[in-house]
């Protein structure tokens, strides 16, 4: 049997960009389970949004003759034929450069990006399974209306972050049906950026919970003095906080000369010039709160309080960045092998509510921030979902 | 079914509270520090530290029940901690190592040495081994051992010593005079990805390990990878028959005609973070073995070949300019490819040292070694044999000397 066809819609395919790491897995093949393995998918045509003097799409679509770039969405999902060519389609609307807005969000492309590609499903009278990159949209009701969309159309919609799927150091799976009374994410990066992978750290460990994911009812955004007054409070639990940063592998040195040691909170307030919270609490009245903490860590570390018996579980996502650390970022190959079952059963491994919440809390944490850290109710994400059975990070 | 590597060392949570449940209601184990340097990122400082301040393990920070009483430092080049540290944490740096284990007395006064004689300014030997003194620091500590009628356990950081007749000296001392000793690198315990272990007790076809570096200080950390991932065949270690070390076209040409598997290489590559080449040049991912990239770049290959006495051969390869992280691949009958990557953390807070402290403090509580000194003794000697056969050209050598059994469990 032939390869099935794939196509990739791509806001910029530049060293390092998002488009690079995921269309690269199909064109070049990746380290996988102790081989090098080229997935059986030809990835044949490639739409790129911003074509700049550090494009790679033209360098790749020469040396993999299989791959035509097309000047439009429309073309690339068609292979220029007019109707729908492909059997799946890989979106990465992630970097480029597009306005913000101004509450500081990047409006990358992706509603818009979205709706071209289910348009040529709608023309065509078929829908393929698609691969969203991140978050759905920056916008929270554009991201719902994509779900609808792909719900209506009944094709397989995957999506979310490489945080969910990637080495856990050590190697943790929230058991099905645990008991969870609170749980933290010690990060870094960006509002409207890394504090998506923070949340779907969260999430992809928490909805496994007994009785489901229930929804989300509030959240509230800490800043600066307003974050180290949250944290001496006790709006999360130090303990929970403590155990995170012990999973870390980049956590600051507080003191010269010294080069592995646990700050005090007067030692992280000289650290973390700017720190982030967003803490939430969930219908059946868990509490998570993920904290962007630049200057401290530059890692993604994550901490739960479990019930009966009552412990607490920490472990860290592996994120090996290429900032100097490494030279790939390996974190795609484990989110490749799962799109590659996406392409393959035509099912997502993994529920795409967890994106449609985590878009969600992203935007609900950028709205909080911009209204100065006000506690925002969030009704509109008061939806349950049940996780997959099965582990899906990388383990292998 | 795979080991897990949990599975191999006893669940890490476990020992993490065993240690504490040691601690209760005894008194600190008093420590002395016998070091070449004490200096920012050095290893005795990183390693010090965590007997000081405690590290990270399992989720917490741990302070281990250890009062650090003496030190003792080779050398005090610029940047030395030494002082500022037993200021600060009420203990004394001694002039001698004598004088440290004996905190200024006239008897052994502390309950375990930690020797860490990594770094500093040392001479070279024509094999281009460094000659770090830790066979003559070794030496002085059993000297108030004796005098003291009292031994107490050792730790001595990375291998033994350049020199495997010293090597094996410092072992069967410890051995006659019945005190427990630790060695080696972070590598056998700091995180695999994935977290396997080769099943105790399996028949492995090959293997092949990958590290870069250099010689004489990574090419250690790398061995002994191998060595702890190989001594868990059937029937146990045995020791080593022969060595030979290829270097430049002569690693290529084993991987052309099969006497290095291409297969267990691109195996362990594809273990790796950081291939060079095209993944630095614009990210991409790719196969280094079948793509053909290595000889273009790795400029100084050397190929670490080592015939075991039970007829098992392995390969450690230094490929700098390939790949910056240690990576592992091997066949085993009946379990297929087993491989990993030695996670090596990022500096400066280097975790994996943590890793090898909690296992130092295992034995400074519990008075057993928790893995075989033999491991790196042997792994000592793999090393300078292979070197011997660098030097007299690239030549098979024999090693009688380094007939070493031993069992882990």
């Amino acid at each position: 049997m032939p390869n099935k066809k794939l196509a990739a819609v791509i806001t910029v395919y530049r060293k390092y960009s998002h488009g690079q790491h995921i269309a690269d897995r199909f064109l070049e093949g990746y380290g996988w389970n102790g081989a090098y393995h080229h997935p059986p998918f030809d990835l044949v045509g490639m739409y790129v949004d911003q074509v700049g003097a550090d494009d790679l799409s033209k360098e790749r679509a020469q040396r993999h003759t299989w791959l035509t770039l097309y000047p439009t969405i429309e073309g690339a999902l068609t292979l220029g034929t007019g109707k729908l060519a492909v059997d799946g389609v890989i979106f990465v609307g992630e970097h480029g450069t597009y306005q913000k807005t101004e509450k500081g969000q990047v409006q990358y492309p992706r509603y818009q990006f979205f709706k071209q590609i289910v348009d040529v499903y709608q023309k065509s009278g078929r829908s393929v399974p698609l691969f969203n990159d991140k978050h759905l949209s920056w916008k929270w009701e554009w991201a719902k209306e994509m779900y609808d969309t792909a719900k209506a159309m009944n094709f397989g919609f995957m999506a979310g972050s490489s945080l969910p799927v990637t080495w856990r150091i050590p190697k943790f799976e929230m058991p099905l049906g645990s008991k969870i009374r609170e749980a933290v994410c010690v990060c870094y990066g960006g509002v409207d950026s890394y504090d998506f992978h923070g949340l779907e750290s969260i999430q992809c460990m928490v909805e496994r919970r007994k009785g489901g994911e229930t929804g989300v009812k509030w959240l509230q955004a800490y800043r600066g003095d307003a974050f180290w007054k949250a944290m001496a409070d006790g709006v999360w639990s130090r303990d929970l906080m403590t155990a995170a940063l012990c999973r870390s592998h980049t956590l600051t040195p507080a003191r010269e000369g010294f080069n592995d040691m646990m700050p005090t909170m007067e030692e992280m307030k000289t650290l973390a010039k700017d720190p982030v919270a967003y803490t939430y609490e969930h219908n059946d009245g868990l509490r998570c709160t993920m904290m962007l903490m630049n200057g401290l860590v530059k890692d993604f570390n994550f901490a739960a309080r479990l019930d009966n018996p009552s412990k607490i579980v920490s472990t860290q996502l592996y994120l090996p960045m290429p900032d100097g650390r490494t030279t790939l970022a390996t974190f795609f190959s484990p989110l490749a092998w799962n799109m590659e079952k996406l392409f393959e059963t035509g099912k997502s491994p993994y529920p795409i509510e967890r994106t449609l919440l985590t878009t969600g809390l992203t935007a609900i944490g950028v709205d909080s921030l911009y209204a100065g850290g006000a506690k925002l109710e969030t009704p509109h994400l008061e939806f349950g979902y049940q996780a997959q059975k099965e582990s899906v990070f990388e383990r292998t | 079914m795979l080991t897990t590597r949990r599975e191999f060392l006893g669940t890490a949570a476990g020992a993490a509270i065993s240690l504490k449940a040691m601690a209760a209601g005894r008194a600190p184990v008093r420590v002395a520090i016998v070091t070449t340097i004490y200096k920012y990122l050095s290893h005795g400082q990183h390693i010090g530290d965590r007997f000081l301040i405690g590290y990270p393990i399992d989720g917490e920070w741990h302070q281990p029940n250890v009062k650090v009483v003496s030190l003792y430092v080779d050398q005090k080049p610029e940047g030395d901690l030494s002082e500022a540290r037993a200021k600060e944490f009420g203990f004394s740096v001694y002039p001698t190592i004598a004088e440290a284990l004996c905190c200024g007395g006239k008897t052994l006064a502390c309950d375990a040495v930690l020797i860490v004689g990594e770094h500093g300014e040392y001479a070279s030997n024509d094999k281009g081994q460094k000659l770090y003194p830790r066979y003559e620091f070794f030496q002085q500590c059993v000297a108030v051992f004796k005098a003291s009628k009292r031994v107490v356990p050792v730790y001595n950081d990375k291998h033994l010593s350049y020199s495997f007749e010293k090597a094996s000296k410092m072992v069967r001392t410890a051995h006659a005079m019945g005190f427990p000793m630790l060695g080696g690198s972070s590598i056998p315990v700091t995180w695999r990805l994935p977290e396997v272990a080769i099943p105790l007790g399996a028949s492995i076809e090959d293997a092949v390990m990958v590290g870069e570096g250099g010689s004489d200080a990574m090419d250690f950390h790398a061995m002994e990878g191998l060595q702890c991932m190989v001594e868990r065949r059937r029937g146990g270690e045995t020791g080593v028959k022969a060595v030979q070390m290829l270097v430049g076209d002569e690693v290529w040409k084993a991987l052309d005609s099969g006497k290095i598997s291409k297969a267990l290489l691109s195996s362990a590559l594809s273990r790796s973070d950081t291939p060079l080449g095209f993944s630095d040049l614009d990210g991409r991912t790719q196969d280094m073995v079948g793509d053909g990239v290595l000889p273009g770049l790795v400029k100084n290959p050397a190929a670490y070949m080592i015939e075991y006495r039970d007829g098992f051969r392995a390969t450690m390869l230094m490929l700098d300019g390939a790949v910056k992280d240690f990576n592992f691949a091997s066949t085993v009958r009946g379990v297929g490819n087993v491989s990993t990557q030695f996670l090596l953390t990022p500096i400066p807070n280097v975790t994996y040292s943590a890793r090898l402290v909690q296992k130092i403090e295992e034995m400074f509580m519990t008075g057993k070694a928790p893995y075989p000194i033999e491991r790196t003794l042997l792994t000592s000697g793999m090393l300078e044999s292979c070197l011997d056969s660098k030097k007299q050209g690239s030549v098979r050598v024999e090693t009688p000397a380094l007939a070493v059994k031993y069992q882990v469990v």
